[in-house]
């Protein structure tokens, strides 16, 4: 930004540019220490960060890099990297024209089509589809860990692409006590994926049913929007899709949807569901089924919330869940969550 | 033959043309500003209203468990005539009856704006749940309706067939269908109606209580998250203030109708019999509405108390303290204690009004406040008042379903042709 190194921020340490890059400089690890730890070839490794740095300064481009690589690497790599595709075709500078990258011996395909492979090979799930997993998905939430900076809510927001109104995740606050001896308490509320979830219970067409993972599903295709469950959920944890959206905050906000349950819905538009339907959270579902943690457990700045299987007492979660600082939400509702707390 | 047709004299609709025509103006002026409601709520979305999600169900689910309530109270009212037989009811029998099947028209017009996918009305049909009270509500209802125009057809089939036979041409046609074309007067004929009335009449009964009003009761008792909801008591006060207002509506239904189309005059025994009706079931629902809210502050429950206190003195408190207690127990309970007064039709027409009002707004305190308190502590607080669009949206639906009153009372023989008691 600063043309020169005398221009100083109020209140940043006036240090030279210099100064900084060779902090960074110390702070990057010995390429070839690091390398000598890994089986693959080192010297092989040098030449392809070195050239990569080159592609990124403009003084190689994309297609003489690959060609360059192209034979050392199937050679090292072998078989994971025919297999291993390759997304990086026409996805703007730096990367492989298509011509170039029909010639190498590694699969390659544009982002897209990597996605609409890997979309199918979900698709065909020998295991019979959405939530049928063997594991019994849980969540535990410290409460000790819990900074309440809310960076659940923002990473479900954006996840989930949840239109105004709705907010799969809140962090509650609670202030107790009078000047100066206050404290709060922040409590995260996703779903709770209850066991016995007064919710579908009284879901007049079943649009709403819990699946073998334990996670309550909505199917939005059946939902009439009635919102029975909302008025039944004790946690307030459900939302009603109003059709509202961000576009005047950002452009074409509903392009992108999140495929949850499974499903993936393609663009936000009037009149088709979601819209109309009522929402909430699923555990990220369409993360957990990749082998991911659901977005707001990834992102929590306090490592505060866990994911796992409550059903294998070996795991994190079962150990917590069971331990004599865990508690549930509403205990005596009898709806028995699926996401516990830790006093 | 100059006393006979005399004796079966038939002529509905108004007597005065003027009237007719002022009638319709209005209806019509409802019904056209319901239709462009309901333009910008198909078109907008939920938006167009003031519901969220934490006040999710407003002011059409008041209206339609006010309509529901309106129904099975009309209908437990001529029962009283056809299952139970009391003297002197049976004037009002098909006035009850259609004015229950109008009102249940009207609560599902209500139940199907209030979804956010209205194009998916028929899925409950498809898709069952047996642990939803809804679920079963909604088959309720199509069973009950059935009941209904099963009943009204019994109870008014003779006289289509006496029509039919002194018509001719396209009129004769269409009260030959609507008698299904069964056009034997004769006395054994009319046993056979009466039998089949009554027995449609005591399957109804319970439907009615149990599962039509009681069971929307029950939609809200068994949510367990909303303690005010959740009471064995609410689904009976459910009920008694369903026949609070069904009541009311027959005996304004019964004065007006009786004065205006029929141009007679009104009996005053069969009036004060329904206004001493009133006053019992005014009586016991203010008695158990006192008992309810007793042991919702007596249960220390937060949330009871606060919702209570949402009610009486939130901002809301005047719906309580004017429609609720003054439209529904005090004035007309005033009009109703002088005898002079229960058999001058005018007053009566005054006090059913007041009742059938004053009970919308005890609906609107069954649906709202439970929802204004958070079910968490830390979770928002909910605010609700219905938007234009929901006001004039049931307007419309109300709209309709005065059209579709009108126009019944224009056509059938509501009023019995041989004048009354069979
Ligand atoms: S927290 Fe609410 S929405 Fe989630 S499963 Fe339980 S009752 Fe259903
Ligand atoms: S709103 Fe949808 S999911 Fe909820 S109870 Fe109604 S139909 Fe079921």
């Amino acid at each position: 930004m600063s043309t020169t190194d005398d221009d100083t921020l109020p209140g940043i340490p006036n240090v030279g540019k210099a100064d900084l890059d060779a902090m960074v400089e110390n702070e990057r690890p010995d390429p070839r220490e690091e390398l000598a730890d890994v089986e693959a070839d080192t010297d092989l490794g040098v030449a392809m960060a070195e050239d990569a740095q080159r592609v990124a300064r403009g003084e190689l481009t994309g297609d003489q890099y690959w060609e360059k690589y192209d034979e050392a690497a199937a050679d090292e790599f072998g078989e994971a990297y025919q297999e291993t595709p390759n997304p990086a075709v026409d996805a703007g500078d730096q990367t492989v024209s298509t011509g170039t990258a029909e010639s190498l011996s590694c699969a390659v395909g544009s982002m897209d089509t990597v996605a609409a492979e890997s979309a199918q090979v979900e698709g065909e799930e020998p295991d019979g589809g959405i939530g049928a997993g063997d594991e019994k998905w849980g969540m535990v939430i410290d409460l000790q860990k819990c900074v309440g900076c809310d960076s659940c809510t923002v990473a479900c927001k954006s996840e989930n692409r949840t239109p105004p109104g709705v907010s799969y995740n809140v962090v509650m606050e609670e202030e107790h006590g009078e000047f100066p001896n206050v404290t709060r308490t922040n409590v995260p509320r996703p779903c709770m994926q209850c066991d016995n979830p007064p919710c579908v219970q009284v879901c007049p067409v079943s649009a709403t049913y819990k699946m073998d993972d334990g996670v309550v599903n909505i199917d939005y295709d059946r939902c009439i929007g009635c919102r029975y469950c909302i008025i039944a959920c004790p946690y307030g944890a459900r939302y009603f899709d109003f059709g509202e959206n961000y576009d005047d905050e950002v452009d074409e906000a509903g392009e992108l949807t999140s495929p949850e349950y499974g499903v993936d819905r393609g663009p936000r538009e009037e009149g088709k569901s979601p819209i109309g339907n009522v929402r909430k959270c699923s555990f990220c579902t369409h993360r957990l089924e990749r082998g991911e943690e659901p977005a707001c457990v990834e992102t929590c700045v306090g490592d505060a919330r866990n994911m796992g299987d409550l059903e294998n007492p070996d795991s994190d979660v079962a150990q917590m869940a069971d331990s004599s600082r865990a508690f549930q939400l509403k205990e005596d509702e009898g709806t028995d969550p699926n996401v516990y707390y830790l006093k | 033959m100059s006393t006979q047709s005399s004796r079966f004299e038939f002529d509905p609709g108004f007597e005065d043309d003027r009237l007719r025509v002022a009638w319709y103006a209005v209806v019509g002026v409802l019904v056209a500003v319901g239709a462009y409601a309901t333009y910008l709520r198909i078109t907008g979305g939920m938006a167009t209203t003031n519901l969220t999600s934490i006040v999710p169900w407003g002011a059409w689910v008041a209206f339609y468990i006010y309509f529901v309530g309106l129904s099975a109270g009309a209908f437990l009212v001529s029962t009283m005539a056809n299952v139970f037989e009391v003297e002197g009811m049976h004037r009002i029998d098909r006035d009850a009856l259609f004015a229950a099947i109008i009102s249940m028209a009207v609560a599902l017009l209500f139940v199907w704006i209030d979804l956010g996918r209205m194009d998916r009305m028929y899925f409950p049909f498809i898709w069952r749940q047996l642990t939803s009270a809804l679920s079963w509500e909604v088959h309720a209802y199509v069973a009950y309706i059935g009941i209904l125009v099963t009943e009204l057809y019994f109870s008014m089939r003779i006289d289509l067939a006496r029509i039919a036979e002194r018509t001719s041409g396209l009129r004769q046609t269409f009260y030959t269908a609507l008698a299904l074309g069964r056009l034997d007067t004769s006395e054994g004929s009319r046993s056979f109606d009466q039998r089949w009335l009554k027995r449609a009449g005591i399957v109804g009964i319970p439907l009615a209580i149990f599962m039509v009003h009681g069971g929307t009761g029950v939609l809200f008792a068994v949510s367990k998250a909303r303690p005010y909801w959740n009471s064995g008591l609410f689904p009976v006060i459910f009920v008694i203030s369903a026949l609070l207002s069904g009541t009311a509506l027959v005996m304004v239904v019964y004065v007006l109708r009786t004065r205006l189309f029929d141009g007679d005059s009104v009996d005053p025994d069969l009036l004060d019999r329904l206004a001493q009706l009133l006053i019992g079931f005014i009586i016991v629902d203010a008695a158990l509405t006192a008992i309810e809210t007793f042991i919702a502050i007596a249960s220390v429950h937060p949330h009871e108390i606060e919702t209570w206190q949402v009610i009486m003195y939130g901002p809301m408190s005047w719906s309580f303290w004017w429609f609720m207690v003054g439209f529904s127990w005090v004035f007309p309970m005033v009009l109703l204690t002088k005898k002079a007064w229960r058999r001058t039709p005018s007053v009566m027409v005054l006090a059913g009004l007041s009742v059938v009002i004053g009970i919308i707004a005890v609906r609107f305190n069954i649906v709202v406040p439970a929802q204004i308190m958070p079910v968490m502590e830390g979770l928002p607080h909910g605010a609700y008042f219905p938007t234009l669009v929901e006001w004039g949206t049931s307007i419309g639906m109300i709209g309709v379903g005065l059209l579709l009153y009108t126009l019944g009372a224009e056509t059938l023989p509501l009023t019995p042709l041989t004048g009354g008691d069979h």
